[in-house]
């Protein structure tokens, strides 16, 4: 039951590794991808930065997306690209349920103290939430 | 020169540091530099002396004062002309409503409990009054309501709750004379002529690497400001006024409003932010922190009865209603703008400013910490399935401001 995958991506080396697992994954199952990356507002948020910080999020990763889109094409899968806002873990969960995805792939990655106490391990808070299969790689 | 050229440096040096800061943390740059600014005048007051800074510095205030101008005016051309005309006598209502209840509530606070003189007070009431439009369109991007009626009214409200600030802040410590005509004559016939001509002009003569579009703009913003502060009102006020009337032309331009935020950000507003947090009196905080909570309750308790009641008015499910009201915290640009207003004015002292610049801190950090302190996906909070997927659909399919565009597939 490996139909539709969701990759947590946002541009770091475990994303990639997880964008990686997920297209292989993908090939085997027959599956359709989606590839969610979330522009997250700074906290808090503040007039005209906001903004102007979720445009150039957007550039940034349809920049990002390009290389991907190529290895989905060349592997053959169907492969839809997203760029959301707000909190990580938040979004990827909702978009899990709306796209009704089997498995949620999510990179794991370090982050400071202050980071995580700010905006908290996207990874943990996706395993507490999901309703579905999710994997963390590593 | 070499005096102005080591201190410019060592302004740009602490606005390096804060965005680094920033983006390390993912905190708002204005966040970090009015804390940077704080710092960087304590420890260097302590090491060198208070004067170090340059603060007083009639280069250092014109460039201060310039970032608090162009922010202004880049604020209110984020309005949306199109909603608000349809939506005006909604968000009216609720922007209103969110304005005047903290305003009214905060002012009788400092008057009654922390007993400031009354001019003290009606500042602290302006300064804790204002909503920061950035936290609330954030939150109607992540609940994907920015394409709903309920979305676009409440967005249109803050715009009205920012010009009520910046209204009260242009009218109620000015002196009504001949002067105050004057200014209120020449704003009625520039906001009512900029839209039709600015266009226009524009079409003409802009597009083309001398940038007339930024020195047209500019040279508004400076005009009125002069008349502004030569009737003894603020010049943030034709600034916001000028943003909301070319926000259909101007505000739609992207790439020109890219520019402006290039020279804004890289240049313009980390002398004011730092500078507003210079003015910032820590032993002042540490030694009255009553004062600052006092000042921090009222102004949450204050906006929660403004804005909670009228939210309801609109029939917004309970869930999405406590979740906005929360998040209806104060804005950094026109809370820190308030209180920096009030001090250059002699309308507050510095220990007043302290405790205002801490509470606008605090409460449009606080929400964020508590949110995700007790995190909890914010589509589980009871939101309606139907109208969030019809509401998803309609931002895939309807272009415009940023965050719509976001929501769309790449593929």
């Amino acid at each position: 039951m490996n139909k539709k995958l969701l990759i947590a991506y946002d541009g770091s080396g475990p994303s990639e590794k997880a964008f990686a697992v997920a297209l292989d994954l993908a090939v085997k199952c027959r599956a359709e991808l989606l590839v969610l990356a979330v522009a997250r507002p700074p906290e808090p948020a503040d007039d005209v930065e906001t903004e102007a910080i979720l445009e150039s999020a957007r550039e940034h990763y349809e920049g990002l997306f390009a290389p991907l889109r190529e290895l989905a094409a060349a592997a053959g899968i169907s492969a839809v690209f997203k760029v959301v806002v707000g909190h990580p873990a938040d979004q990827i969960v909702r978009h899990a349920e709306e796209f009704g995805a089997d498995q949620i792939i999510v990179g794991h990655r370090g982050k400071t103290l202050f980071q995580k106490w700010l905006v908290g391990s996207v990874a943990k808070r996706v395993l507490s939430y999901a309703t579905c299969t999710v994997t963390v790689v590593r | 020169m070499t005096e102005t050229w080591a201190l410019a440096a060592l302004w740009l040096g602490l606005a390096l540091l804060a965005t680094l800061l920033s983006i390390w943390l993912r905190v708002a740059t204005a966040l970090s530099e009015i804390v940077v600014g704080t710092i960087a005048q304590l420890v260097i007051g302590a090491l060198v002396g208070g004067a170090m800074l340059g603060t007083g510095e009639s280069w250092v205030r014109f460039l201060s004062g310039t970032g608090a101008i162009v922010l202004t005016f880049l604020a209110g051309a984020e309005l949306d002309p199109a909603v608000f005309r349809t939506k005006w006598k909604e968000a009216a209502a609720v922007g209103l409503a969110s304005f005047a209840v903290p305003f009214l509530v905060c002012a009788a606070v400092a008057r009654f409990v922390l007993h400031w003189s009354v001019p003290s007070s009606w500042l602290a009431g302006v300064a804790l009054s204002t909503t920061s439009v950035a936290v609330v369109y954030a939150v109607m991007l992540e609940f994907g309501f920015n394409a709903t009626e309920y979305g676009k009214t409440l967005l249109a409200a803050c715009f009205i709750t920012d010009l009520g600030t910046v209204l009260a802040l242009g009218i109620i410590f000015a002196p009504f004379t001949t002067k105050t005509l004057v200014f209120a004559g020449a704003g009625v016939l520039v906001f009512a002529v900029l839209p039709w001509l600015t266009p226009r002009f524009f079409r003409r003569y802009g597009n083309r690497p001398s940038e007339l579009e930024a020195k047209y703009l500019l040279l508004c913003l400076f005009g009125m400001g002069a008349l502004a502060t030569w009737a003894e009102s603020e010049a943030v006020l034709p600034a916001y006024l000028i943003g909301m009337v070319l926000a259909g032309t101007v505000g739609k331009d992207h790439h020109l409003i890219r520019r402006l935020r290039t020279l804004t950000f890289g240049l313009l507003t980390p002398f004011y932010f730092i500078r507003a947090g210079s003015f910032v009196s820590v032993p002042a905080l540490i030694a009255a922190p009553m004062t600052f909570l006092v000042l921090l309750v009222a102004k949450v308790t204050a906006k929660f009865a403004g804005v909670y009641p009228a939210t309801k008015l609109y029939k917004s499910p309970p869930t999405e209603a406590m979740y906005t009201t929360l998040l209806m915290s104060t804005g950094l640009t026109f809370g820190s703008i308030s209180a920096l207003f009030g001090l250059s004015h002699g309308i507050i002292d510095q220990a007043q400013y302290s405790y205002l610049v801490a509470a606008v801190i605090a409460s449009a950090v606080l929400p964020t910490l508590v949110a995700n302190a007790f995190f909890l996906p914010r589509h589980l909070l009871g939101a309606s399935g139907e109208r969030r997927a019809a509401s998803y659909t309609s931002q895939q399919e309807t272009p415009g401001r940023v965050g719509e565009t976001v929501k769309g597939e790449s593929q």
